[in-house]
């Protein structure tokens, strides 16, 4: 049902939104927001110490999900589909093994799940989901930056006006925030350990950056 | 060279680690702990600079950011020079490198000295009014004039080595100052839990327990500042920052600290530090504990090097063990000024005398003198110094008892310096900075901070308490009061037990009167820094500038990098006299952002070079690089312009790539349109409202063109938006118009339809558009595709899932050249795949890559407008000629509709966009030139209009423009002039934008 071309009229009046599975075959590799960078040489080849670690989880199933938060059948869609309720709760999030839901705004989330997985995720919530909603794939527009080490929030003080003080930080919150001239959604997912996803285009900026303002802590590239 | 007035003993620095520096070239000694200041006075340079108007050498007057005069240029290389820098807060490094800013060519021996003396009297008050307003085209000989005499200091010429950060910080408590009140605060704050900053603009914490003698619970203060200290660093919620001046205090509690970091180190910091950080703080409450400033008084020639403030002398001696000469006459109208002669002569040095205003003193430190036998003379005042280049003597003289007037005569003494205490001036900078008005009090001769609506406490010198047990004290109860703010519960904290003098009623006095009036008298020095006088500000009142704020820029007071801290509050008194008025009638100018003169380097942090500004790029942006693009800036995108091939000119490359596309195929990066995905059922009937043409017609599987338009009608932005689903569109917008749009449309989804159920989402990263365009897209494309590509099942303005290059990928024939053409939208992770099968396979059509000058040629060609080039926010549809884009069927209505038929947008002979065919086929009109119907005209011509597009086009063999003339709709075949700067005049005959297959039968195939 995913071929637009070759849908009924019916099957087309009851999606009433075009779904497609936007990823090729195995042969066919994806080149991430910072393919060019290269980090995996950079992996090898760089320091293996330093107070500031950066790890890109690239090519994962970016879905955001507008809907409405006291539809109680739509937050039990998504329980059924990801196997974890949405975090209703402002700057939280929620997680399910490979699954996870940042809360953006009142009546948005982010969900990333594993790549391949991306497509049919999306089936499953046109199944499973009525009412008004939408559900869009954001998969080829970000990427994941996942940053740690002893210095991590010495270094996140020069990209973002955000008090990141585990008092007000803790694990799991999550805001949509200025990075530098840039933006960036920023999760705490460890004492020091925060997970980034900005925009492809501006990727390379915020690499940049972050080999700059990081330069004081060494910065190591993992892989 | 030896360091003469080096005490043996005692002081902060260190002995052990001596220190070379050079100042005007010459080299001298000091010690680990010393300022540039108590180096040179150590070593007896008396001379520091040359004043601003008269030219009259200069000394070091003050000890912190008061000080005046010494404004130095610092630097041992061409790339590290740094100007403004006052030597009293320079900590000495080894290897610095200084030098005067005034005085051409030395401070010492100059010729401005003598030319200074004419430039005085070219230089009256209100000198910028009077002289510098007529005629305005001579200020750029003036401003010269001024710089060169001046002398304020420089910028490099080369590129600054250093790094710069900005860093964010947030905290409970900010606590301004790490004096005793700051320290009570900071400790009290600590120990209750709270979140702690604080951050001092010196290199040590400990205030002025640094400068005195003074003890706290019977030991040196020093004992107890350390052990407060000590006790911070185990706090993990307290940062200290020393050598961190705050200078700004902003609204809602934000707050700038200017950290020097490396700045005490050497010239240049070490690799992989930053020179200076500029933290930018958000704090729940802030604490001021930012002391006080000693004033000065004024009296005849009292800038001459050896002139000093009281405390000042003091801290040179206890602090540095640097007597800053051999012979002491102080003035003084206070108990505090005394401790200057008592540490003078406790440093074995002649005190020739202390001169009190008052009639007595009879607090603890003159009592104190008198039981050492040092010469008191009361009643009486310094009234003019001798000496030009250091203090030979002085001129004393009793006063009236309310100081108006001399009553004795005059006794000369032979001295080499003069200290002077006229009180101190609370500094209330920071606390003003937020717009708060300081109010006088009388008690303590000084404004304090007046009411505020930030959450601001204030302790110690800045309330004009300068005890410090009282500073103390406070400085505790503004930190349990901001501990209790923020929910906190209250500290223990055991105040050490401070020594109290005392004291005794000082006298209200500024301005030391001279047997000569005011005007007649010597100069008497207010602002040091602008050579402002008391006489000066007499003129200026009598001139009748009665407002404060009038004087201060009718005189210059204040204008000077020290923002006038230590001359502000006498020269309110002296104008306050001179208008026969009090001083809180009188009033006071206030302090804005920066308190000190901070770097551009820490304002711009590392927002410079590649780091400026983000650059944007599509996925396919490496292979644009490696294939030779030049770059165009669309917004921060960075979009290819045009790919050149060998040594081909610009033209040249443009020609062959518009030609490529009408012969054969080209392909274009339309990646950074913006996309916003709109989805709901109400999707269609909010595209009716934001679109001006309609949209309820539109099938699954079509696209179509539309304009946006803003309430008053005008064109903003456009594009294609496809219908996906039902319920489901994908808007594109223009490039740079993408983030504009998507806010326009939630901003009237959440205002003015909520009850519409639709949603935007951008996807304009998430998509890779590659388009290819010319009468052999279809073949290329059919050869990475199963898909029957034929006219009869993809139309034109249909859109068709299929697989490209083994990627699934929404094309749609849509065309902006008016060739066949085909966008291919796949997931951005896989464009760059596509892009290099398409040229695999595009090989044997002469696949083109072009760039964004070949698009624009090829619309023009076509007549399609540019939303931003051709519409400047003044054009409606109907102007553009493009009424077909608009419906007024819609059942309910759509932005733009009421706007468009105002009677103005609906009257005739508004400017229309037209076709141009110039008369030259050669000749290409210039974008933005005015058309005339009448080129021999009497100037100022009559205009009817102007071009917003122009083009050389290879396909057609000549020129090609668009443009707006009056009426030009109806004005088909007439002809219009374009005169351009260089006196030559191009012809043009009106016609239809459409210069190419007019009927669209290209795109059609």
């Amino acid at each position: 049902m995913s071929d637009l071309n070759v849908m009924t009229p019916a099957e087309i009046a009851a999606t009433k939104a075009a779904v497609m599975d936007q990823v090729p075959g195995p042969e066919i590799q994806g080149q991430s927001p910072l393919h060019h960078a290269d980090l995996e040489s950079l992996a090898k080849q760089g320091p293996k110490t330093g107070g500031v670690h950066l790890r890109e989880h690239k090519l994962l199933g970016h879905l955001t999900l507008r809907c409405n938060p006291e539809n109680a059948d739509q937050l039990a869609a998504v329980e059924r589909v990801l196997g974890v309720a949405l975090p209703l709760q402002p700057l939280t999030s929620a997680e399910n093994g490979d699954y996870s839901i940042r809360w953006m705004s009142p009546d948005e989330w982010l969900i990333l799940v594993p790549g391949l997985e991306a497509f049919d995720i999306e089936s499953k919530f046109r199944d499973e989901m009525g009412g008004h909603y939408s559900l869009v794939n954001s998969s080829g527009g970000s990427t994941v930056l996942e940053l740690s080490g002893t210095d991590v929030v010495e270094l996140l003080k020069k990209c973002i006006p955000i008090d990141l003080h585990s008092k007000h930080f803790p694990v799991g919150k999550v805001v949509s925030t200025v990075f530098s001239k840039s933006t960036a959604i920023v999760r705490r997912t460890g004492e020091q350990r925060f997970e980034l996803i900005i925009r492809r285009s501006f990727a390379d900026y915020i690499w940049l950056w972050l080999q700059d303002a990081s330069r004081e802590f060494g910065l190591v590239i993992e892989a | 060279m030896t360091q003469q007035n080096r005490l043996q003993s005692g002081g902060r620095i260190d002995r052990s680690k001596p220190l070379t520096f050079t100042y005007n070239g010459k080299q001298f000694s000091g010690f680990q702990g010393d300022t540039l200041a108590s180096a040179m006075l150590a070593n007896g340079i008396d001379v520091v600079g040359r004043s601003f108007k008269y030219s009259r050498p200069r000394g070091i007057v003050a000890c912190g950011a008061e000080e005046p005069n010494a404004v130095l240029q610092l630097g041992a290389t061409e790339a590290t020079q740094v100007p403004n820098v006052r030597a009293t807060q320079q900590e000495l490094f080894n290897g610095l490198v200084s030098a005067s800013t005034n005085g051409w060519p030395s401070v010492d021996n100059d010729v401005m000295g003598l030319m200074g003396k004419v430039g005085g009297s070219m230089m009256p008050p209100g000198f910028y009014y009077k002289t510098f307003m007529f005629p305005q085209s001579l200020w750029d000989t003036y401003e010269s004039m001024i710089r060169k005499a001046a002398g304020l200091g420089r910028s490099p010429l080369e590129s600054d080595p250093d790094t710069y950060d900005n860093v964010n910080q947030h905290c409970d408590v900010m606590i301004v100052g790490a004096g005793p009140a700051g320290l009570a605060a900071a400790l009290t704050a600590a120990r209750g839990g709270a979140r702690v900053i604080i951050a001092d603009e010196q290199n040590e914490f400990g205030g002025s327990l640094l400068n005195t003698k003074e003890t706290l619970d019977g030991k040196p203060a020093a004992e107890w500042v350390n052990a407060v200290v000590a006790e911070l660093a185990t706090f993990e919620d307290v940062m200290m920052l020393p050598r961190s001046t705050v200078n700004g205090y902003h609204d809602h509690n934000f707050v700038t600290i200017h950290e020097r970091c490396t700045d005490h180190l050497a010239d240049i910091a070490p690799v992989n530090q930053a020179r200076q950080k500029l933290h930018r703080v958000r704090a729940k409450w802030v604490v001021l504990a930012t002391g006080a400033h000693e004033r000065p008084l004024v009296f005849s020639n009292n800038d001459v090097p050896g002139c000093m403030v009281s405390n000042a002398v003091s801290t040179y001696i206890n602090r540095y063990g640097v007597v800053p000469g051999n012979e002491l006459v102080l003035m003084t109208t206070n108990d505090y000024g005394y401790q200057a002669a008592l540490d003078w002569d406790d440093a074995g040095r002649k005190v020739v005398a202390i001169v009190d205003t008052r009639a007595s003193g009879c607090g603890a430190r003159a009592e104190e003198a008198r039981k050492r036998g040092l010469n008191i003379i009361t009643g009486s005042a310094v009234i003019e110094v001798q000496g030009s280049k250091r203090v030979s003597g002085v001129s004393v003289a009793a006063i009236s008892a309310d100081g108006g007037k001399v009553i004795g005569s005059v006794t000369k003494l032979k001295t080499d310096t003069v200290a002077s205490s006229g009180g101190w001036s609370p500094v209330i900078h920071l606390s003003s900075h937020t717009g708060s008005r300081p109010t006088w009090d009388d008690k303590i001769v000084g404004f304090v901070p007046g009411p505020t609506v930030q959450k601001q406490l204030t302790a110690g010198g800045i309330n004009g308490q300068y005890d410090t047990a009282v500073a103390l004290k406070q400085g505790f109860d503004a930190g349990q009061k901001a501990l209790t703010e923020t929910g906190l519960s209250a500290a223990e904290v055991v105040l050490p037990k401070a020594e109290t003098l005392k004291s005794d009623t000082p006298m209200t006095l500024f301005h030391i009167p001279h047997i000569k009036p005011t005007s007649a008298a010597p100069k008497q020095f207010v602002d040091y820094q602008t050579d402002v006088t008391a006489a000066g500000i007499e003129v200026a009142c009598r001139e009748g500038y009665e407002s404060i704020e009038h004087v201060k820029r009718y005189t210059a007071m204040g204008f000077g990098t020290d923002q006038g801290k230590l001359g502000n509050i006498n020269g309110m008194a002296v104008a306050a006299k001179a208008l026969n008025k009090t001083i809180p009638e009188t009033g006071t100018t206030i302090f804005r952002p920066n308190y000190t003169p901070i770097s551009f380097g820490a304002i711009a942090g590392r927002n410079c070079g590649s780091l400026f500004d983000p650059e944007r790029y599509s996925a396919m942006h490496k292979w644009h690089v490696e294939h030779g693009a030049k770059f165009e800036d669309v917004g921060q995108w960075k979009r290819p312009w045009y790919f050149p091939q060998g040594n081909e000119t610009m033209q040249e490359s443009l020609d062959r790539e518009c030609l490529a596309v009408r012969d054969s195929v080209g392909i274009l990066d339309a990646s950074t349109l913006g996309k916003i995905d709109v989805q709901g059922k109400d999707a269609r009937e909010f595209l009716g409202r934001v679109y001006s043409n309609a949209w309820a017609k539109l099938a699954v599987g079509k696209c179509r063109y539309g304009l946006m338009c803003g309430e008053d009608g005008m064109v903003f932005d456009d594009g294609v938006s496809a219908c996906l689903g039902d319920n489901h569109f994908v808007m594109t917008t223009t490039t740079g118009g993408a983030a504009r749009v998507l806010e326009w449309l939630e901003i009237y989804h959440q205002t003015e339809w909520p009850e519409l159920e639709v949603y935007f989402n951008t996807v304009t990263d998430h998509w890779s558009t590659l388009t290819i365009s010319g009468p052999n897209s279809r073949k290329l494309l059919s050869e990475l595709t199963d898909y029957d590509l034929s006219n009869d099942n993809f139309k034109f303005m249909d859109w068709k899932q299929m697989k490209v290059a083994g990627v699934p990928a929404r094309v749609f024939r849509i065309s902006f050249t008016g060739e066949l053409s085909f966008e291919i939208n796949v997931q951005a992770n896989y464009g760059t795949h596509v892009w290099e099968k398409l040229f695999e396979a595009g090989k044997k059509y002469n696949l083109t890559p072009y760039g964004t000058e070949t698009m624009h040629i090829l619309r023009a060609e076509k007549g399609f407008i540019i939303a931003g080039q051709d519409t400047d926010g003044s054009v409606h549809p109907y102007d553009l000629g493009m009424g077909w884009c608009v419906s007024n069927q819609k059942p309910f209505s759509y932005i733009g509709k009421r706007g468009m038929n105002r009677e103005d947008c609906v009257r005739p002979n508004r400017k229309q966009l037209v076709g141009l065919k110039t008369k030259d086929p050669k000749a290409v009109i210039p974008e933005g030139a005015q058309a005339v119907l009448d080129p021999k005209a009497p100037i100022p011509m009559p205009m009817e209009g102007h071009v917003t597009s122009s083009y050389w086009s290879a396909n057609l063999g000549h020129s090609i423009a668009m443009g707006f003339i009056k009426g030009g709709l109806d004005k088909m075949g007439e002809t219009v002039f374009y005169p351009l700067a260089d006196g030559t005049v191009i012809e043009a005959e009106i016609c239809s934008p459409i210069f190419l297959d007019p009927k669209g039968e290209r795109q059609n195939v």
